[in-house]
């Protein structure tokens, strides 16, 4: 079906059970179809602006009010909407690293928390892993020791994922931080999976900042994200411009320089902000979206060959499987080779591995129902089955 | 000015919605369970009331 001439209805989400990673908790809520309709011109949240002209002073649509909520709800002090959590690295990382300054990353980073350094001229140190895939508090203190050693200075920032998006491990952020706050590293938490689908508390991770994704985790249209941070950040990240034309002699009044002014100005403000009560509410029920994800890696591992490479028992929906002694045999003697596997799920109702992968993939069960989980668990052992594999 | 369709054809998209959360919920097969079609009935008893004030209003 055609939704113009030239571009089709998206329709997956009505026709399939999606288990792509990445796209599991920025399906938008009921509410932020509705307000998506309402809102879906340009300017449209802007038709209350009023003095002093910033995009989180807006009443009317609940603006202003979502910005206390929402620091509240993650208890930090201050949020600002960003165009996706990549923009929130940027924002923070522009802010408080200079050219030349040593920085922490993690050997799980995404590369947006590279580029972001990168975009500066930081000298970026990665965190290693430990043999569980997982950034400990030993091994941050042990590369801080390092790069403080080997380039004179501590390092000006370091970032943590609270849940990478390898393996969807959950870290040890609260360690961490408290381990880089005895070198006055300030921390950043990258909440893009966590933040919106699992409970998230700043103050009780000890981060001084947190940025999350609209899109990937709070059920809201892309490009959309935020930035919290303490009070001790917030006019450092979120100071005003102070510039001055030096013909006209204008100036730009309380517009924050970070932000560029105003962030989200539409269909992706509104979304996000008519997503919040269900986002809020839906952290509370995280024990039973893990047990879900449980169920899927159980059916799963009860195929022959099939290992899980995240943690066990699943502490996240997002999981890296390993079939290379299950179904990526079965690819090397089928007809549709590694594509199988995807044709197979799509048959039976489910889009999201990624066509021809049969090594190791990833899938989120995150949002699914009862009956689309047990569809699921049903598909893979059917697949397998069908194709010679052994189902204990 | 209508003010009365434009809210009528508002309320029919939001309807609408209703419904397709109905089907993303229930997706592939669309099996519904009772609660499921009270709600898919209602919604669509409601929304033939909104097309009839825009076939009003409209034509």
């Amino acid at each position: 079906m055609k939704c113009t001439a030239d571009i089709d209805t998206r329709d997956v989400e009505e026709l399939y059970i999606n288990i792509d990673p990445i796209q599991a908790g920025g399906r938008l809520t009921v509410d932020a179809q509705k307000a998506a309709i309402a809102y879906s011109d340009g300017y449209s949240v802007c038709d209350n602006c009023r003095k002093p002209f910033r995009l989180d002073y807006i009443d009317k649509p609940p603006i202003a009010d979502f910005h206390r909520d929402c620091a509240e709800w993650l208890n930090m002090d201050a949020v600002r909407l960003v165009p996706g959590a990549r923009r929130g690295f940027q924002a923070v990382v522009s802010s408080i690293v200079e050219r030349g300054d040593p920085a922490l990353v993690t050997a799980l980073s995404h590369y947006t928390e590279f580029a972001s350094l990168e975009q500066v001229g930081a000298d970026i140190h990665e965190i290693p892993v430990d043999d569980h895939h997982h950034i400990t508090a030993d091994n941050a203190a042990a590369r801080i020791e390092d790069v403080t050693r080997e380039t004179g200075k501590t390092p000006s920032i370091l970032f943590v994922e609270h849940v990478d998006y390898q393996y969807g491990n959950i870290h040890e952020v609260a360690g961490i931080a408290k381990v880089a706050h005895q070198y006055d590293i300030p921390v950043l938490l990258n909440g893009a999976y966590s933040v919106g689908i699992m409970p998230v508390d700043g103050k009780a991770l000890g981060v001084d900042f947190v940025i999350a994704s609209g899109h990937k985790s709070m059920a809201a249209p892309a490009p959309s994200g935020l930035v919290a941070t303490t009070d001790e950040y917030a006019d450092i990240v979120f100071r005003t411009t102070q510039v001055k034309g030096d013909i006209t002699g204008r100036t730009f009044g309380i517009k924050e320089v970070e932000m560029m002014g105003c962030t989200l100005m539409g269909v992706t403000a509104v979304g996000l902000i008519a997503s919040f009560p269900e986002v809020k509410d839906r952290v509370l029920h995280w024990d039973r979206e893990v047990e879900n994800s449980n169920r899927v890696v159980d059916a799963l591992c009860a195929i022959e060959g099939t290992r899980v490479e995240s943690d066990m028992p699943r502490a996240h929906t997002l999981t890296r499987i390993n079939t290379l002694d299950s179904f990526d045999t079965v690819a090397k003697t089928h007809k549709k080779k590694g594509f199988f596997l995807s044709q197979s799920l799509k048959k039976k109702g489910i889009i999201g591995v990624i066509p021809g992968s049969t090594r190791v993939w990833k899938f989120n069960t995150y949002g699914l129902t009862d009956a689309q989980i047990v569809l699921v668990c049903e598909a893979f052992q059917e697949i397998a089955r069908e194709n010679g594999l052994n189902v204990s | 000015m209508s003010r009365r369709a434009v809210d009528a054809l508002f309320q029919a998209l939001y309807l609408l919605t209703d419904i397709r959360f109905i089907l993303r919920e229930t997706a592939p097969v669309h099996e519904l369970d009772d609660e499921q079609k009270v709600r898919a009935g209602k919604a669509i008893e409601k929304l033939k009331k909104q097309v009839t004030i825009l076939e009003e209003e409209l034509s």
